[in-house]
């Protein structure tokens, strides 16, 4: 049997805030965080709202060495990752050999990449000290480098599905006893570059998104990041850590249908989901609900609605849907991340958390959508959840996350 | 399940396939750049050794025009690459039939550092509005492993990574952790990379690229100045050994074991002062395989921290497995510069048998290293090969490759 691996601690930055905290509570009453950009004019962009994360408490930037000379999205690394540690009882003597790091990103240091090209265009010294962090490996080598990690290190950069394939990742270095300890998660910060590519294709929605939405128009983009600490069930018990919940199992595919369109009939997303259950040795019957990847693009909820009614058949619409990218937007490389730890905070306190009441739901993908209010899950089988959380990017690459929930589930 | 490497695939200024790799390979110095990219720019005052660039390779028997026009030069590459490898593994070049799919696990620096560029400069120059959507699915970094993946067929797992220098054999071990654990029955692991000219430019004011007027990298010398920057792609073909043996493949090499760690000393861009414990590490994963080592591939650039940083390793791992002298030890960077994942290719080549000669230019060992190039040649048999790579920022890779005999 391979070794259980539970989530012991978990981290964030986000729209909402710096920590958890202020993330749970705006997931949990269902409060949208999307806002007009400031980032970057946006004047000319053809639609103008994201998800931006708050300036850094004064706290926060003062305890993370180098702060200055981090990306924006190596800070949002760091300080997500940090707060996991100290959750999990693990900072600062989390630090050490046998901890390893796996990272999802897509734009690392892309903001900064731009200020960079912007001086040189405008033909002024540009200091390429700009680009010391722009590669995707970026903020996973910074968190590694806050927390001394001296174990495995990888980075994603899957798109869409990085956050989760890294989760993947680690759930693989635990349990093959290759890290005692793993810090898994994923960290993006918005920028211009983004914002203009995914308008170019006429991805964004001008209005906060609307998941599953018979008018949904297109995508949020947001920020932030999210990180979980992932051990040994044994290592956890070992040292008497709060367990959150329990990562058990992950599948990766791939559409290898198109560039940018999703397989019609959502195919690769079906074998991912498939691959996590036969990973976790779970049936379709055991999931209690499913954090859709759900970006509110028409062709996305489409493809992912047929891969959720190919798995799961007749029970398909009545299994409750959670869109985590409703009230965070899409976290892009991080988005796995967040909405994983969206999950392990639904398994912990049984409630899942809502979209914003809206119009029709779209009854070419007729999901139970979670909106309006928070949704308490019935206590069936003395909390036996296990919670399904999809991501599926650019490129067809696909993955999908399974939790379940924890004996004796500590509070968040 | 063991692991087989069954092809390679390669693109880069030496030409394309397992052939000109393996020429470049056993001459030791860079091919001469292919001509039709623009030069570094020089304007700015920065000059360094040219880029070694493989624009002006044909590819088209590899990646016909009406899909070449609909990819980045990195994706191109890269499905040129990877149909190589699979032509070389004897598997049919549209992709692999089988019912387990296949996956795809890429390694990239920057993604298509080119069309980055472009749409930066219409952000700036005509506006957010006329950003190319085109350009956009292209410059993200797991563009290249996508092409490969529409190219081929291949629905299995597809990963890209990135630990910049060692991004090309974590994705080997990537690759060989899907196959090892059945989730693929081929996956194709491997690297691309392109270099521009204000790319280029920006790793001279780094201080990274090799100042030399003969265009050649010392990896290992006392005089190394810098690497030399160089764009391609390269793929390997990894597979079931069994299921590559009953097919009657011919197995270039088994991929025995893997591993990857960090040093937390190191800087965003510098290397770290505890790399000799990576060495350590290494070690700890090879004691579970059997035999002793019969050469290195190393990562030595000719960076002048770089090479510090690949030699402490060695050291580490010398120490930890009690030997009284290194192995043999390649660089190949020497010969195919950096990026572009050639020194995966070369350490599949060298398992095999191939010939690798010392970088061309070496003068003098670096006393501080204690670890030089090895000068004379090696016998042309299957070896059994440590391939490493210390990335700057703190990240190394490596695996432990096993050449079989016909």
């Amino acid at each position: 049997m391979p070794r259980r691996v539970v989530v012991t601690g978990i981290g964030a930055v986000s729209a909402a805030g710096w920590g958890v905290g202020p993330l749970l509570e705006a997931l949990r009453s269902g409060r949208p965080l999307a806002g007009s950009i400031t980032r970057f004019d946006a004047s000319r962009h053809r639609t103008r709202i994201a998800a931006e994360v708050p300036p850094a408490p004064a706290a926060v930037a003062a305890a993370i060495p180098g702060w200055r000379r981090l990306s924006r999205s190596d800070r949002y690394a760091v300080a997500a990752a940090r707060e996991a540690l100290v959750r999990a009882g693990r900072f600062p003597r989390g630090s050490g050999p046998e901890m390893g790091v796996f990272f999802g990103t897509s734009t690392a240091g892309m903001p900064e990449c731009e200020r960079f090209h912007e001086r040189l265009q405008a033909g002024a010294f540009a200091p390429v000290a700009l680009l010391r962090s722009q590669e995707a490996n970026g903020p996973g080598d910074a968190v590694a480098r806050d927390v001394g990690a001296a174990g495995p290190v990888e980075s994603v950069s899957s798109a869409c599905s990085s956050g989760a394939l890294a989760l993947r990742a680690a759930l693989e270095a635990i349990r093959d006893g290759e890290a005692a300890v793993a810090l898994a998660g994923g960290s993006d910060a918005l920028c211009e570059l983004t914002h203009a590519g995914f308008n170019a294709l006429r991805s964004v929605d001008a209005a906060p998104c609307r998941p599953f939405e018979e008018q949904r128009a297109g995508l949020t983009i947001g920020e932030g990041a999210a990180v979980l600490v992932l051990e040994s069930e044994d290592e956890a018990e070992r040292r008497g850590a709060p367990v959150l919940a329990e990562v058990l199992g992950a599948g990766a595919s791939c559409d290898a249908h198109h560039m940018t369109a999703p397989h019609p009939q959502g195919a690769g997303a079906a074998r991912a989901i498939r691959a996590a259950l036969f990973d976790a040795l779970r049936d379709p019957g055991d999931v209690t609900w499913i954090n859709a990847h759900a970006t509110a693009t028409p062709q996305n909820e489409l493809s992912e609605w047929k891969a959720i009614e190919d798995v799961f058949g007749a029970r398909a619409a009545a299994i409750p849907v959670v869109a985590t990218k409703s009230l965070t937007g899409h976290l892009l490389g991080a988005a796995g991340a967040i909405e994983a730890l969206a999950t392990v905070d639904s398994l912990v306190t049984g409630m899942l958390h809502p979209a914003p009441e809206g119009g029709l739901i779209d009854p070419r993908a007729p999901a139970a959508l979670v909106r309006g209010g928070a949704l308490r899950l019935g206590d069936v089988g003395g909390r036996s959840w296990v919670a399904l959380s999809t991501s599926l990017a650019f490129g067809g690459s696909n993955a999908a996350v399974l939790f379940g929930a924890a004996a004796r589930a500590a509070g968040v | 399940m063991k692991v087989a490497v069954t092809g390679i695939g390669a693109v880069g200024a030496f030409g394309t396939g397992r052939a000109s790799l393996e020429a470049v390979l056993a001459l030791g110095a860079p091919a001469k750049t292919a001509a039709g990219r623009p030069a570094p720019d020089s304007r700015r005052g920065w000059s360094a050794s040219p880029p070694l660039l493989a624009a002006a390779q044909d590819l088209s028997e590899w990646v016909p025009q009406p899909q070449a026009r609909r990819m980045s030069a990195p994706s191109r590459m890269a499905v040129a690459a990877a149909r190589q490898a699979l032509h070389d593994a004897g598997l049919p070049r549209t992709g692999p039939d089988s019912e387990v799919p296949a996956g795809v696990v890429m390694s990239t620096s920057w993604g298509s550092a080119h069309y980055t560029e472009r749409i930066l400069d219409q952000i700036r120059r005509e506006g957010p509005e006329f950003v190319s959507p085109f350009y956009f699915t292209e410059c993200v970094a797991n563009a290249a492993a996508a092409q490969v993946a529409l190219s081929l067929g291949a629905r299995g797992p597809n990963i890209t990574v990135a630990q910049r220098e060692a991004g090309v054999v974590l994705a080997l071990a990537r690759g060989a952790r899907e196959i090892a654990a059945g989730r693929a029955s081929v996956v194709l692991a491997g690297a691309a990379d392109e270099m521009t000219p204000t790319l280029h430019m920006i790793l001279a004011r780094f201080g990274a690229l090799s100042l030399s007027s003969d265009g050649v990298a010392r990896p290992f010398d006392r005089g190394r100045d810098g690497l030399l920057a160089a764009e391609g792609a390269t793929v390997v073909v990894l597979e079931p050994l069994e299921a590559a043996r009953r097919r009657g493949a011919r197995v270039l090499a088994r991929v025995e074991t893997w591993g990857c760690g960090f040093d937390p000393t190191a800087g965003p861009v510098s290397w770290g002062r505890e790399t000799r414990l990576l060495g350590t590490r290494a070690a700890r994963s090879l004691s579970s395989a059997d035999g002793p080592l019969d050469a290195i591939v190393s990562g030595a650039s000719g960076s002048p921290s770089g090479d510090r940083a690949e030699a402490s390793f060695l050291q580490g791992l010398k120490a930890a497995l009690g030997l009284p002298v290194l192995p043999p030890v390649l660089a190949p960077k020497g010969a195919t510069g950096e990026y572009g994942g050639f020194h995966v290719g070369a350490a599949v080549a060298a398992a095999a048998g191939a010939p690798v000669a010392p970088p061309a230019g070496f003068s003098a060992p670096d006393a501080e290293l204690g670890v030089e190039p090895h000068r004379g040649s090696l016998p042309r048999c299957p070896r059994r090969v440590l391939v490493s790579s210390c990335a700057s920022g703190g990240a190394a890779a490596w695996a432990v490759l096993s050449g079989e005999t016909a």
